[in-house]
């Protein structure tokens, strides 16, 4: 039981290197932490295309926030 | 971190936010809220569920970016990837990050990318697009060839059914509405999209703004003149972004500002108070007939879609019609949210790309002339359809204009759908499933199932669509029909499947506009099998179970009185029944004889089934008949073979028989006399004073026979057998049971009108009657003739005899008053000769006067074997030389048609 949770454990260490490699490679800029909620998001079965959009979304919005209070500061 | 439990989806896109904008919970929570709203409008994926393609399109892109060796590392990764089983939604981890990613040679942006929503608000699962069904556009392709294909899809979708003309042609499209157009297309210059994009890019545009594809846009044509911008504006003028602004309202139909629907001139017009320079006036009034053209559509659709009555096919076109009313909304809110776009940046940032009212009027060139089409089969339409209504819509397609024709086309296969729905199911399975009368076969329910063959169904004309041949339109129903026969009638339950090995066809509405771009080939064929197989099944059925040829030849046999040996007993046994008068006859007797007659001849060995069919049938009794005039055989028919020999049918045949056997019976009589005369030839020897008489009695008997073996001869040679072999021939080689149908009517009509028995040789046919009659008394004279010179005869011998005995007895063989006696009685008998004479001579008279009207009818007949048969009749010129009409009309026959001696 303990032996297979375990491989089961390797199994999502491996397939999350694999996707961190390729979104690597992609130059997605998603951190693994990110990307495992993605993962997780996608897994649940949520259209890859409005978790995309999402994703573009809160970046535009980070960096105009971030912009605005450059002008502040 | 790593291990994928089951949080909801809303804690993780929390913590995806947190994580993304670097800030707390708290902070947030507005995007937070916007996430959940994106995710959860939860609209269905426009993309294709497919690991393999988005796999391929990653490696697509990695090449486009030249990085090949990358493109090995990740198929590398792919693999490793699949050969893991943690994950279950593959293609959709790998969609994200290819949606996320960018290219590290391109500056990164990640602002303003504006393609997710636009992608939200035009999900590209077209369905109305033929061209869409075949070509995925998630399908990797090159960027030249996917920014076009996406063009297609967001840039025209006013005009979507177009297919592959847009692709190719020089329409004019938004080309800049490209959405979800990964940004460095935009900036590629070089790219194979063309250098239209490219040089319509503002060159002094700022890098934001060309990252930002929506607000770009290549100027269609030379660039717009300017001076727009720096023309002195009137006081209270309105602007032409606001007019903008109210032409996309009006292009849905809803009044805008300044433009509104004007009552009375039933069209958009701009309010005249508006302070307005002409050409935008004219520009927008040019625009806002698309409004009105939009309200048509709208108003046919919305009130039909509601009208259950208005049938399946109606449905399909209103459906067809809303599909590309909805391409025009795509269209319309394209250019909203640009609009929208603008209006947040300000206007005056890039006024080279904003949206224009001449823009406009370019952009929907094409919409409008698709509304127009639209607007044009709408008013076409009106109050029609079902099959009407196809065809209505197929005659718009003969248009020289090819997207015109590609998008009637597209409406057409829509419409046709039902149609062909209809049809499948009636050919296939013989069901009828027409709730709204829009096929064109009809079915009445009153008529019963035997009557089905030739009344229940019917051909509804109007209902046949144009592109359905008439003679494709009775091959369908015919198959229909002889399926619903073999199910109603002959009660066969073989599954259609088995009839027509054809009949797995899936009928798919792909397949409904195969058939009609091809609807010679593929369809005619589809139904020429199915017919093929149907009727010939039926045929079989009937042959095989009900045995119609065999009924066929019986009919011939018995009721046209082929089977010679048969009739000639039948009527020896029936004779004596038949001389007393009607009302004394019973039908149980002559069944009885009938039986007798079946059993001593060569009938005996038919069929059984045949056999017990044969009946006997008395006829109306009017007063002074005898049993020869109401006397008639009859054949029984029901189940399937009553479809051939209808009720009609056999009253046609009782015609025919009663005609037949009163010739028969003619002849008969005619023997009948003849042997009178052999056998009574001898024996009146001895009395010359009646050579004389016996003479005129012979010669009238044998004019009678040669007549009478004429008239034989030609119905049974000319008329019987002729018709029957034409008709043997045609049920040979019938292919449905219509054609055997019409083979036998076309029998029975020719055999009617060549007996004489129709109303054209009425006059004809009296004569005959006549004749007939003649014969008759004839007979009843010769026999009176006979009896009292045989009395005499028996008197004179018995006389002789008595005379004889007395001298034997040694006496006076007669005294003197016995002799006296004797004498007188000869005298008496002697005087009634001329008596005799005179009544046979005017028996002749009459007869020859008759057969000479007789034959100038038959000359002057306009049937070819009459006027034979009248050469026949008359083969010694022996009537020719007493009746001057016979004369002249043969001369004259002569003289016209010399062709045919």
């Amino acid at each position: 039981m303990a032996s297979a949770a375990n491989t089961n454990l390797n199994a999502v260490r491996e397939t999350m290197d694999v996707l961190l490699e390729i979104s690597r490679l992609l130059n997605t800029g998603l951190d693994m932490e990110s990307l495992s909620i993605c993962v997780r998001l996608c897994e649940q079965g949520i259209n890859p295309e409005a978790l995309s959009a999402v994703i573009k979304e809160l970046r535009k919005a980070s960096e105009t926030l971030k912009a605005s209070e450059n002008c502040t500061n | 971190m790593a291990t994928l439990d089951q949080k909801s989806p809303n804690v993780l896109l929390q913590s995806l936010c947190c994580r993304i904008t670097g800030k707390s919970e708290a902070e947030v929570a507005h995007q937070f809220q916007y996430a959940v709203r994106v995710i959860g409008s939860n609209y269905a994926p426009t993309i294709e569920r497919d690991e393999f393609l988005v796999s391929e399109k990653i490696k697509k892109e990695l090449l486009k970016q030249r990085r090949e060796a990358d493109a090995a590392l990740f198929s590398e990764l792919h693999r490793k990837l699949q050969t893991q089983s943690v994950l279950k939604h593959r293609w959709s981890v790998l969609y994200l990050l290819l949606s996320l990613s960018e290219d590290p040679r391109k500056p990164s942006s990640r602002v303003g990318n504006y393609g997710a929503l636009f992608a939200q608000a035009l999900p590209r699962d077209a369905h109305s697009t033929p061209f869409y069904c075949t070509r995925p556009q998630s399908l990797a392709l090159g960027y030249g060839e996917r920014s076009a294909a996406l063009s297609a899809s967001v840039g025209t979708s006013g005009i979507s059914s177009l297919g592959v003309y847009t692709l190719n042609g020089p329409t004019a499209t938004p080309q800049s509405l490209l959405a979800g157009q990964p940004p460095q297309s935009a900036a590629g210059g070089g790219q194979p999209l063309g250098s239209r994009l490219a040089w319509a890019l503002p060159v002094s545009c700022s890098p934001s703004s060309a990252l930002a594809p929506l607000t770009t846009r290549p100027a269609l044509g030379p660039p717009v003149p300017s001076s727009r911008v720096v023309r002195p504006r009137r006081d209270g003028e309105v602007s032409e972004a606001a007019l903008v602004r109210d032409i996309l309202y009006v292009f849905q139909g809803i009044d805008g500002k300044f433009i509104k629907m004007s009552a009375q001139d039933n069209c958009y017009k701009i309010d005249s108070k508006v302070v307005l320079c002409k050409s935008l006036r004219d520009t927008s009034s040019r625009l806002a007939e698309l409004g009105w053209l939009h309200n048509k559509v709208r108003k046919y659709t919305d009130a039909r879609s509601l009208d259950r009555a208005f049938g399946l096919v109606g449905q399909s076109f209103c459906a067809s019609l809303h599909q590309e009313l909805k391409e025009y909304y795509r269209l319309l809110s394209v250019l909203h949210s640009q609009l929208q776009v603008e209006d947040e940046q300000g206007v005056i940032v890039c006024s080279e790309s904003t949206l224009t009212l001449r823009r406009l009027l370019v952009w929907m060139y094409d919409p409008k002339s698709r509304l127009k089409t639209l607007a044009a089969l709408v008013d076409f339409c009106q109050g029609r359809k079902g099959g009407e209504l196809a065809s209505a819509v197929h005659s718009y397609g003969k248009t020289g204009d090819p997207q015109m024709r590609a998008l009637v086309q597209h409406i057409l296969s829509l419409v046709s759908h039902p149609i062909l729905n209809f049809l499948y199911r009636w050919i296939y399975d013989g069901e009828l499933e027409d709730t709204y009368h829009e096929f064109f076969v009809a079915s009445d329910p009153n008529v019963k199932t035997d009557r089905l063959w030739h009344d229940k169904y019917s051909l509804r004309k109007s209902m046949i669509p144009s592109f359905i041949t008439m003679d494709q339109a009775r091959k369908v129903l015919l198959i229909g029909k002889s399926i619903n026969f073999l199910h109603q009638v002959c009660h066969d339950r073989t599954p259609p499947g088995k009839i027509t090995p054809a009949s797995k066809s899936a009928d798919t509405p792909k397949d409904a506009a195969e058939l009609l771009s091809d609807l010679e080939g593929a369809f005619q064929e589809k139904i020429d099998a199915a017919y093929f197989d149907t009727s010939k099944y039926l045929l079989d059925v009937l042959n095989r179970n009900y045995l119609l040829l065999e009924h066929l030849q019986a009919m011939r046999r018995y009721l046209l009185l082929g089977q010679g040996d048969f009739i000639r007993h039948l009527m020896d046994l029936l004779k004596p029944e038949l001389v007393r008068p009607a009302t004394t006859l019973y039908q149980h007797n002559l069944t009885g004889i009938l039986e007798t007659a079946v059993r001593a001849t060569n009938a005996q060995y038919d069929n059984a089934e045949i056999l017990k069919r044969l009946d006997v049938r008395l006829l109306e009794v009017s007063p002074g008949d005898t049993g020869w005039d109401v006397f008639s055989l009859d054949y029984h028919v029901d189940g399937p073979i009553a479809t051939v020999f209808t009720r009609e049918c056999m009253g046609h045949y009782l015609r025919v028989f009663n005609f037949l056997w009163r010739a028969k019976r003619m002849e008969y009589t005619l023997t009948d006399i003849w042997k009178g005369q052999m056998c009574n030839a001898k024996l009146l020897k001895t009395m010359p004073e009646l050579s004389g008489v016996l003479h005129q009695c012979h010669i009238l008997a044998s004019e009678m026979v040669h007549f009478i073996h004429q008239m034989q001869y030609y119905i049974t040679f000319e008329v019987l057998e002729c018709s029957w072999d034409e008709l043997w021939n045609r049920v040979q080689q019938a292919q449905d049971l219509d054609h055997i149908i019409a083979a036998h009517d076309m029998f029975l009509d020719s055999i009617i009108s060549r007996c004489l028995l129709d109303n054209n040789s009425r006059s004809l046919l009296t004569q005959l009657r006549a004749i007939f009659d003649q014969i008759i008394e004839f007979q009843s004279a010769q026999d009176s003739l006979y009896r009292s010179a045989l009395e005499e005869l028996a008197l004179r011998l018995q006389f002789e005899e008595k005379k004889q005995q007395r001298e034997d007895e040694g006496q006076w063989g007669v005294t003197a008053e016995q002799e006296a006696e004797e004498k007188k009685r000869i005298q008496e008998f002697q005087d009634t000769i001329p008596k005799m004479r005179s009544q046979l001579r005017i028996l002749t008279h009459f007869y020859q006067s008759i057969v000479q009207q007789f034959l100038v009818l038959l000359m002057t007949s306009t049937d070819e074997s009459l006027r034979f048969l009248s050469f026949r009749l008359d083969f010694n010129e022996h009537y020719r030389a007493r009746e001057p009409r016979l004369r002249a009309s043969l001369g004259a026959n002569w003289g016209r048609r010399p062709s045919n001696i």
